[in-house]
């Protein structure tokens, strides 16, 4: 490379800022206008919410709505645009397009049925707001992250784009077609029940995703989180049914932070054993793996842990409409694929993934990086299984069934490669949703339960196929 | 291993006590040592465990790990790696019982039939790694959980029972003392050892694992060799699986969950790098032995089944340790 040649600057020009001031206008639209603001209407019958238009409680064409197809529609534009401008990704424009288009398309459904009277749709309005809120966020988020530019020439092949845009695409088809069959699939309640309910496994996957990218695996997780909530619970109840009135005030604060600690000294151990005693990481994990379960079953004796404080309960908050496990997972994949994607930190686990001997030689702390990647992902692994503790009332003795094979499978569907080096967060996030969108959808499209395991193997292979076909074609 | 360790063993000379020290020295001495002594000190603890009637008990529990036990081992050592076992191993079992029960099939012929779904299932794996290039990884976690639900797409969370008595022999009975089912390990790893560890295919394999480029440059069929293991891989976990319901006389759709781990377990204590290109089947075997005596003579000496998997993680590790120390001490010396 001569000095001529040196890397073109990023690109990022202040219309890309458009596309998140029109998701805010959707959102704010959403929250602070008064027909979305009565979620209990959409539950309640047809004649209730026919006789509410009939005294003007609501007045669809005066109430400022409108904001919601405009704003879509804009997105819409804004992405047609970019498609033609040389030096934006493609692929993420026509991601926004699609996400603009699919929020003007579900307006038009809602006007139609609203004026109809028939409000079946009615109660689905939240769909616009869950659709900008998790996709239009992490699409946005995609500009902020540029990864290599693409050609000035226009070229079909570019709308592959990336394991990310195919699995937004997979994600809007699902939701498009899944809506076809089974409208009640888009009821607000059920996408924020499959968002929040599984928003754990995505940010146990971000940990994973940063041990895969540097070449390791982590199959302990699905102990770890079991073992952690329960770990949570017990110092909630515990402390709360001490007479000590300052053990008490601190109790549900330490519940949530222990776990975290815990975690990152389970990771810290794993670490150790694979930096420095250079034992593969397979092997540690599946030994940690045996020795985490056997002392969660041993300590608890199979006893669940109830009768947690009502301020415990973390993943039921919901600041501003919007469940907490959401807010985090959004959160975290943004900090992380930042950071991931600026920090030297993040870039020294790339390039450990990606060479570790060019990495060694070109002075990088192998041991040092793989003690902080292990210690970090226990972190997170803290923080998945205080999601997943809060959620429920109980918090069982046995860890989530096949929850690292979840964990996994999100991060390899994401596109990070198993053999290190490449991927990103954001698509191991994207990753969990699709895969539990998918398993949601074969409920409501009647896949007989025996099958549901076996259909998502299927689309799970299809995906990984997919992804390994595309590499191939932008190879050649 | 490096051409200073080589040449060492050159000009060692060929001496008895040589050679007892490399042996003894070898992955599969010291984890021979360590399971005498560990079977040593539980035979203190309990008076039961080292009798010849638990011990054969033992070996039928240990078959279908042992046998899966033999293809991982193949598939380690070039590298690879297969989580769907456990799968076929419950997908064989639902064929073998739905083909029989629903459709009718003679039991012979649905025996038959399970095993041949296991092996186009293993083919399926073995295809897609090698044609498609999916990595084996990937394409193993894909089809654990496929083979999974098509075992419970079939058969619909119902079990299949009632097989005629001579259907339990390989499971239940006896043959010259010993559980019928020991005899076909015993048997598959010898067959197996020899073929791993002097015949052209078991040297390819090493071959394949230390570089697999290297291996393709140097005229051997590479994939044909992936495509056969993975197979491989398929019929034996099909076989466990039908040694599976013959044991416990009925078919359902969650048998063999968690076994790979087991058996993963197992070979890598055993002493084959997870990174490909050493390892042997005495070796495995020593491991599926050393980890089932472990948990039996724990549950004897009253350890409870969930203390036994914190020994057992420990011992996994702790095997590997001990081997990396002794090895790379080899290497200095």
């Amino acid at each position: 490379m001569t000095v001529k040649e040196k890397a073109t600057p990023v690109h990022r020009k202040p219309i890309h800022f458009i596309g998140i001031i029109l998701a805010l206008v959707i959102v704010g639209a959403y929250l602070y206008l008064p027909i979305a603001n009565q979620p209990e209407l959409g539950a309640s019958t047809v004649a209730q919410i026919t006789e509410s238009k009939r005294s003007n409680e609501i007045d669809m064409f005066t109430s400022g709505i409108q904001l919601i197809p405009l704003a879509g529609f804009g997105i819409f534009l804004l992405g047609v645009w970019n498609i033609a401008m040389p030096k934006a990704s493609r692929a993420i424009s026509l991601m926004m397009s699609a996400t603009g288009l699919l929020v003007v398309v579900y307006f038009i459904n809602f006007a139609r049925d609203y004026i109809e009277s028939e409000a079946s749709y009615f109660d689905n309005m939240g769909i616009a707001f869950w659709i900008i809120l998790v996709f239009g966020i992490l699409t946005i988020v995609q500009f902020l992250i540029p990864r290599g530019l693409t050609e000035p020439k226009f070229r079909i092949t570019q709308m592959y784009g990336n394991q990310e845009s195919v699995i937004v695409f997979g994600l809007i088809l699902l939701i498009f077609a899944v809506g076809m069959v089974n409208p009640r699939f888009l009821q607000e309640r059920n996408i924020s029940d499959i968002l929040s309910g599984n928003a754990y496994i995505a940010v146990a996957a971000l940990g994973m995703s940063m041990v895969i990218i540097t070449g390791n695996i982590d199959i302990s997780v699905g102990s770890l989180v079991g073992l952690l909530a329960v770990i949570s619970g017990r110092i909630v109840v515990d402390m709360s049914a001490s007479p000590d009135p300052f053990l008490q005030s601190i109790a549900v604060p330490v519940a949530w932070f222990a776990p975290l600690i815990v975690g990152g000294i389970f990771g810290a151990l794993i670490g150790f054993l694979v930096a420095y005693l250079k034992i593969p990481s397979i092997v540690v994990t599946l030994g940690m793996l045996s020795i985490i379960k056997g002392i969660l079953i041993i300590w608890t004796s199979g006893e669940r842990v109830t009768g947690m404080p009502d301020d415990y309960f973390l993943s039921q908050v919901r600041p501003l409409g919007i469940p907490m496990p959401i807010v985090f997972m959004i959160v975290l994949t943004i900090l992380v694929a930042l950071w991931m994607r600026y920090s030297q930190t993040g870039r020294a686990f790339y390039a450990l993934g990606g060479n570790s001997e060019a990495a060694r030689l070109s002075g990088l702390s192998q041991k040092r990086l793989l003690m902080t990647v292990f210690i970090l992902n226990g972190v997170f692994v803290g923080i998945a299984s205080v999601m997943y503790s809060t959620q429920f009332n109980i918090i069982q003795a046995t860890p989530p069934p096949a929850l690292e094979l979840s964990v996994i499978t999100s991060s390899v569907v994401g596109g990070v490669s198993i053999l290190g080096g490449t991927g990103t967060v954001i698509g191991s996030t994207l990753a969990t949703l699709l895969l539990n969108f998918i398993r949601s959808a074969m409920i409501f499209i009647n896949v007989s339960p025996f099958w549901l395991k076996a259909v998502q193997g299927l689309l799970i292979l299809v995906t990984v196929l997919a992804d390994l076909i595309r590499r191939r074609r932008q190879r050649v | 291993m490096t051409t200073i360790e080589k040449q060492k063993h050159d000009t060692q000379p060929h001496t008895f006590g040589n050679r007892l020290r490399n042996i003894l020295l070898s992955q599969e001495g010291i984890l021979l040592l360590i399971t005498i002594v560990s079977v040593l000190f539980l035979a203190t603890r309990s008076a039961e465990f080292l009798t010849p009637e638990n011990l054969l008990k033992q070996g039928r529990f240990v078959t279908e790990i042992g046998l899966i036990a033999i293809p991982m081992t193949y598939i380690i050592i070039t590298g690879g790696i297969d989580l769907s076992v456990g799968s076929i191993l419950g997908l064989t079992a639902i064929v073998l019982g739905w083909t029989w029960q629903e459709l009718g099939f003679p039991l012979p012929l649905a025996i038959v039939t399970g095993i041949i779904a296991g092996t186009i299932a293993g083919f399926v794996n073995g295809f897609f790694i090698v044609k498609v290039k999916v990595p084996p990884l990937i394409m193993t976690l894909a089809t654990l959980a496929l083979y999974r639900g098509l075992a419970e797409g079939i058969s619909e969370a119902k079990s299949a029972r009632g097989y005629p008595e001579w259907f339990f022999q390989l499971g239940q009975g006896e043959f010259l003392g010993i559980p019928t089912q020991l005899w076909l390990l015993i048997i598959s790893v010898i067959i197996f050892g020899i073929i791993l560890a002097r015949t052209q295919l078991g040297r390819a394999l090493y071959a394949i694992g230390n570089n697999e480029t290297g291996a393709r440059f140097s005229g051997l069929t590479v994939d044909r060799y992936l495509m056969f293991i993975y197979t491989f891989s398929g019929f034996m976990s099909g076989l466990a699986g039908y040694i599976f319901v013959s044991r416990v006389s009925t078919t359902r759709s969650d048998m063999g969950t968690g076994i790979e781990l087991d058996v993963i377990a197992a070979v890598v204590v055993g002493g084959t790098s997870i990174f490909g290109g050493t390892g042997s089947i005495a070796g495995t075997m020593i491991g599926v032995v050393l980890i089932q005596l472990l948990k039996n003579g724990l549950s004897l000496t009253s350890v409870t089944s969930d203390a036994q998997i914190i020994v057992i993680g420990c011992v996994l590790i702790f095997a590997i340790l001990v081997n990396n120390f002794i090895q790379s001490r080899r290497q200095i010396a």
